[in-house]
């Protein structure tokens, strides 16, 4: 029997053909590289500056934004947009550092979310300029240029180059898949050298005792703001490829409930681990998407909350038996307290 | 004898950090409460007094982890008092903590390098640009960390994270690891409690030695008395946030004021050097 027979049930009700449905599984990858960059983002403020910053979504938000409404309002080329609205998503990040300056850890995590959900609810309501409720796709109601013009061009092009690689009839969401992926590697390999180096040290070294670095004559605001400020350049990246993914940008798209996940990564991943964030992204992703399929007789909404609770289980069942994540080390977690 | 010896033996050189009038208030409580005292060039000076007398509160303020409600204060003449703990530390300034702040979830020899001056590297531009010349300071501030390390009897472990030290061990690695930043004054907060006398005796000595070599003076916390009388040559009591003595250990000992306040009548201190 081959194994792609949609027949074949396997226990639990799965079928074996979700497992062979790469564009499905495309659309789970570029997911999860998303989130991949959003957790390396956090990686960096919370398991190397200790910042427990719950604005992730806010970087995502306003890099995506910043770009859609560039193009669409301001008449910028979508490859000009990138780095501007990379620059004002940084402009944020630094706007999120300033209360670092006098709150302690728990009030400042209050205070990045305020800060996350403030654009998120402009957003919504700053019709004019943001699409509000209907969000921002292509110009003059759908009949003008898009935001995602210049990508959808460049995304036939690599679906060109891979057809004369020999894939005959690539997935639609390949190119982003890979361009996406190729983002997080290049990430990881740029923050693991930044962190190896007397830079990343002092970085440690506030997220052990703020007060010892101050003591040592480090400047240790200037550090706690250029690690948020790097966090949100990579998280407006991942706010432009969910733009792509999307081929809206939307308020809904924003919640609070992406920091979550993007922490939901990182604690399967490990803290102070950059490669952990990658294969805690895939994992989570996995969970999260693999569970659609499973049947048991019940209806789409009971499957719906099913799919939630088995991620928390894995995730309960993760800290009973690997509590340091995937990747995180035991002793580092057993000295923190 | 070099210069730093002279001034040794001569310890009413001029003042390193003036402090004047210094108030530091939390609620009604007045914790420092006009606190006025100088500190000699290469003297080693202790401050003493009642638990609550203001000392490590005192401490707090001069190094910029608290903001001052008044007063003023000099290090080698630049005003200090309200600016931020790092510019006063990088003037040469440095204090430890009477409670240690091992930065745990590093290894030891990460502290001590971390705590090295003029390392272009942590600048996140140089990192990128120019990573020769990171590793080059990189690997002379390695050196002085093990040989520091060596001093103080952590050698052994520098590769083990500092969370795994001992109480002891971990006071003396603070104290390396202020050193590494190359102080002019170094404001210990009880340097000898927690650890062991053989290893006290021997951070005294390198106290001693780092004044005769290389002029570096220290402001200690210490409630030991034989500590105090016995290796300092000034002594600065304070009570009730305020100064009340300042002078050599002998004229200290029979003050009247000192005894009311702090030593008690029945306290005999014997002369290690006599």
């Amino acid at each position: 029997m081959p194994a792609h027979d949609p027949s074949v049930i396997l226990p639990l009700g799965l079928t074996l053909n979700f497992f062979t449905d790469t564009g499905f599984w495309s659309g789970v990858g570029v997911l999860a590289g998303i989130y991949a960059l959003v957790a390396l983002g956090l990686q960096l403020n919370v398991g190397y500056t200790g910042m427990t910053n719950f604005g992730a979504a806010g970087f995502m938000a306003v890099g995506a934004y910043a770009m859609a409404i560039l193009v669409l309002k301001a008449g910028f080329s979508f490859w000009l947009s990138l780095p501007v609205a990379m620059l004002i998503a940084i402009g944020f990040g630094l706007l999120v550092g300033l209360p670092s300056l006098r709150l302690r850890a728990d009030y400042f995590a209050i205070a990045t979310i305020a800060l996350a959900e403030t654009v998120r609810i402009i957003a919504q309501n700053a019709d004019s300029l943001t699409g509000g409720n209907q969000g921002l796709f292509c110009a003059e109601g759908g009949a003008g240029a898009c935001y995602n013009d210049a990508w959808t061009n460049l995304s036939t092009t690599i679906e060109g180059w891979l057809q004369s690689l020999g894939w005959t009839n690539p997935e639609s969401l390949a190119p982003l898949l890979i361009v996406v992926w190729l983002f997080v590697v290049g990430a990881t390999l740029g923050l693991r050298f930044i962190q190896k180096s007397p830079w990343g040290r002092v970085l440690r070294a506030i997220r052990e005792d703020e007060d010892a670095a101050e003591a040592l004559g480090k400047h240790t605001f200037v550090y706690k703001l250029q690690s948020l400020a790097i966090a949100a350049a990579i998280g407006a990246f991942a706010g432009f490829f969910l733009a792509l993914d999307l081929a809206t940008v939307h308020p809904l798209d924003y919640e609070p409930l992406v920091t979550f996940f993007a922490y939901g990564v990182l604690v399967l991943g490990g803290l102070a681990s950059y490669w952990g964030v990658l294969a805690g992204a895939v994992l989570f992703w996995t969970i999260l998407e693999g569970t659609r399929f499973i049947g048991f007789g019940l209806d789409d909404t009971q499957i719906a909350a099913l799919r939630f609770f088995i991620v928390g289980l894995a995730l309960i069942v993760l800290m009973v038996f690997r509590p340091q994540g995937m990747f995180g080390k035991r002793e580092e977690m057993v000295l923190g307290e | 004898m070099n210069d730093a010896d002279v001034d040794a033996e001569r310890p009413n050189g001029k003042p390193i950090l003036e402090a004047a009038g210094v108030v530091k208030r939390f609620g009604g409580i007045r914790a420092v409460n006009g606190a006025t005292l100088d500190v000699r060039e290469g003297s080693i000076t202790a401050l003493i007094g009642p638990n609550g007398a203001g000392k490590t509160t005192f401490f707090n303020v001069v190094t910029g982890f608290y903001r001052p409600d008044g007063g003023r204060a000099a290090f080698q003449g630049d005003q200090i008092l309200g600016a931020r703990p790092h510019a006063i530390a990088r003037l040469g300034m440095v204090r430890t903590f009477q409670i240690t702040k091992a930065l745990a979830r590093m290894p030891v020899i990460d502290n001590m390098t971390l705590a090295a001056p003029d390392q272009p590297g942590e600048r996140l531009l140089n990192v990128i640009a120019h990573p020769r010349r990171v590793r080059r300071r990189e690997a002379e501030v390695r050196e002085q960390a093990i040989e520091l390390l060596e001093v103080f009897d952590l050698a052994r472990v520098a590769d083990d994270y500092a969370g795994t030290l001992s109480g002891g061990q971990r006071k003396l690695l603070e104290l390396a690891r202020a050193l590494m930043t190359r102080p002019r004054l170094l404001l210990l907060d009880e340097p000898m409690a927690g650890i062991n006398p053989t290893l006290g005796r021997r951070l005294l000595d390198h106290m001693q030695r780092l004044r005769a070599d290389e002029g570096v003076s220290f402001l200690f916390i210490e409630h030991d008395m034989g500590v105090v009388m016995n290796h300092s040559d000034r002594v600065i009591v304070m009570a009730e946030g305020r100064v009340i003595a300042d002078g050599e250990p002998h004229e200290v000992r029979t003050d009247q004021a000192v005894i009311d306040a702090y030593l008690g009548s029945g306290t005999v201190v014997e002369d290690e050097r006599a």
